[in-house]
């Protein structure tokens, strides 16, 4: 094992050396050398000249990690937060899932002081991570569609079969998903949350095929974002057997929705034959008057 | 059938989304798609005062070229996946009233409105190219295609609404300064909402 001794880094990642030091504490082998050799060779990002010369030792560490030179602090933060989620249905969506989290990559409990101590960067990353999810699944459906192999679906039922994938990935979580949607509005969150909402919505629009490029597109996706929030809502409240209660309702807003276009579309029918009656009877009372003359 | 009707079809064309600068993309297309939609509704407009007058032929045709602008531009928001402004029932009716308020004021009205719409957008258009080619030219190689031959096409609108006597308007510069300033902030406005 070949560990790079080097001096204090010049800009110190605070987490980073309070992790690497408590992590000496706390040594689990083999984690711990991978997470060390990250940690060792993350400041040499910054000091190329302090670089080993002689070959780069390999490690195996969690999940791979020798052919990565060094990982950023982000990548980190989504090791930790992935590592979290395990913990949330125990802890709630707290610090102290968080610090569970860290503990099973080998490092110190207080990782969990890089995060808010409300846990919003633990569901952000959560519904972000399902969003990404939920785009692959569509995205190889799609590709499905594409080669042949499978039929499209009608506009309905696509919908339906998207939102209902979306929600099922909240199974898990249930319990404290209450908890979570209200940090997600709390002030400070809700410009990300709301992002990561339209997003997932627009998403799943384009790869139902929608292209409008007039007002629709927002009627469509306001739509949409209703149907969801709604049905996940009710799921919060559901207690059937696999949440058949909350499928229904759901197909049955989803089938309000496409009702609420015909509607519309009969309406705009109605308006523009009644537009035509009034006009008929206005030529018609011109003639009668005799006011019908060509200029 | 599908809520909207008949807009939705198999997601077919997508340019890849890697790499673009995409705020920068989204705007541009936004406010181009935005700018065709209401030319096409001003000369709608003129073309409801003066479609059966002498002009209306003319009309007619730079409003067709206008239309095939617009579709251009509805295949580039869906390829890009960008977000069309929220004012464009506005425009519909802002477009339409000016191009039916200046064709009331007569032909060389009619003219002298598309004269300085027309070159506000090319005025626009050549803005855009130059930050597209600061960019990157190869990357943008199809987008930028497309915005030269716009910009040559709304420039010959412009020169065809000199030769329509356009000049000879009643109030010409107060009605250009006018309609222009109406432009730059119907642009601000399409770029960012």
């Amino acid at each position: 094992v070949i560990r790079c001794q080097l001096s204090p880094p010049q800009r110190p990642l605070q987490a980073s050396a309070v992790l690497r030091r408590a992590s000496d504490e706390q040594k689990k082998e083999p984690l711990a050398s991978s997470s060390q050799q990250q940690f060792d060779s993350h400041p040499t990002d910054h000091q190329p000249e302090q670089e080993p010369q002689g070959p780069r030792p390999s490690y195996t560490g969690q999940g791979g990690q020798e052919s990565e030179d060094y990982e950023s602090e982000e990548q980190l933060q989504h090791r930790i937060l992935t590592a979290a989620l395990e913990f949330v249905p125990e802890h709630g969506w707290t610090a102290e899932a968080i610090a569970e989290g860290a503990k099973t990559l080998g490092l110190s409990v207080a990782a969990a002081g890089m995060f808010h101590s409300d846990g919003s960067e633990l569901i952000l990353h959560f519904v972000s991570q399902c969003n990404t999810k939920l785009s692959d699944l569509l995205e190889q459906e799609q590709k499905l569609v594409q080669l042949g192999e499978a039929e499209k679906k009608p506009t309905d039922q696509f919908l339906r079969d998207a939102v209902e994938a979306r929600l099922r990935m909240l199974i898990p979580y249930i319990e404290k998903w209450p908890q979570a949607l209200s940090i997600l509005l709390l002030p400070h969150n809700i410009p990300s949350s709301l992002n990561l909402l339209t997003s997932m919505i627009d998403d799943i629009w384009h790869y139902a095929g929608d292209q409008s490029t007039d007002f629709n597109w927002y009627t469509r996706r306001a739509v949409l974002t209703g149907i969801y929030n709604t049905t996940e809502l009710v799921m919060m409240q559901d207690s059937s057997p696999d949440f058949e209660d909350t499928w229904r309702f759901l197909e049955n807003r989803v089938a309000d929705a496409m009702n609420m276009g015909n509607t519309a579309n009969q309406v705009q029918s109605t308006g523009e034959a009644v537009v035509q009656g009034l006009m008929g009877a206005a030529v018609t009372i011109r003639n009668l008057a005799g006011l019908n003359q060509r200029r | 059938s599908p809520a909207g009707g008949a807009s939705l079809r198999p997601c077919s064309t997508r340019v890849t989304l890697e790499g673009i600068n995409k705020p920068v993309i989204d705007r541009i297309i936004r406010v181009d798609h935005a700018g065709e939609y209401g030319a096409n509704r001003i000369y709608a407009g003129q073309m409801a005062v003066l479609g059966r007058s002498s002009v209306g032929p003319v009309i007619q045709q730079m409003w067709n070229q206008e239309k095939d602008h617009l579709k251009k531009f509805n295949e580039l928001m869906v390829a890009y996946r960008v977000r069309p402004t929220v004012l464009l029932p506005f425009w519909n009716v802002a477009g339409f009233v000016l191009g039916a308020g200046s064709a009331l004021l007569g032909k060389k009205g009619a003219m002298a409105c598309t004269v300085a719409v027309e070159e506000s957008i090319s005025d626009h258009y050549n803005s855009q190219i130059r930050t597209l080619m600061e960019e990157d030219p190869e990357k943008y190689k199809e987008l930028l295609q497309i915005i030269k031959q716009f910009r040559d096409d709304e420039r010959e609108h412009h020169d065809i609404g000199l030769e329509h006597d356009a000049e000879a308007a009643p109030a010409y510069s107060v009605l250009k300064t006018a309609i222009q300033l109406g432009c730059k902030a119907a642009i601000f406005l399409s770029e960012r909402i």
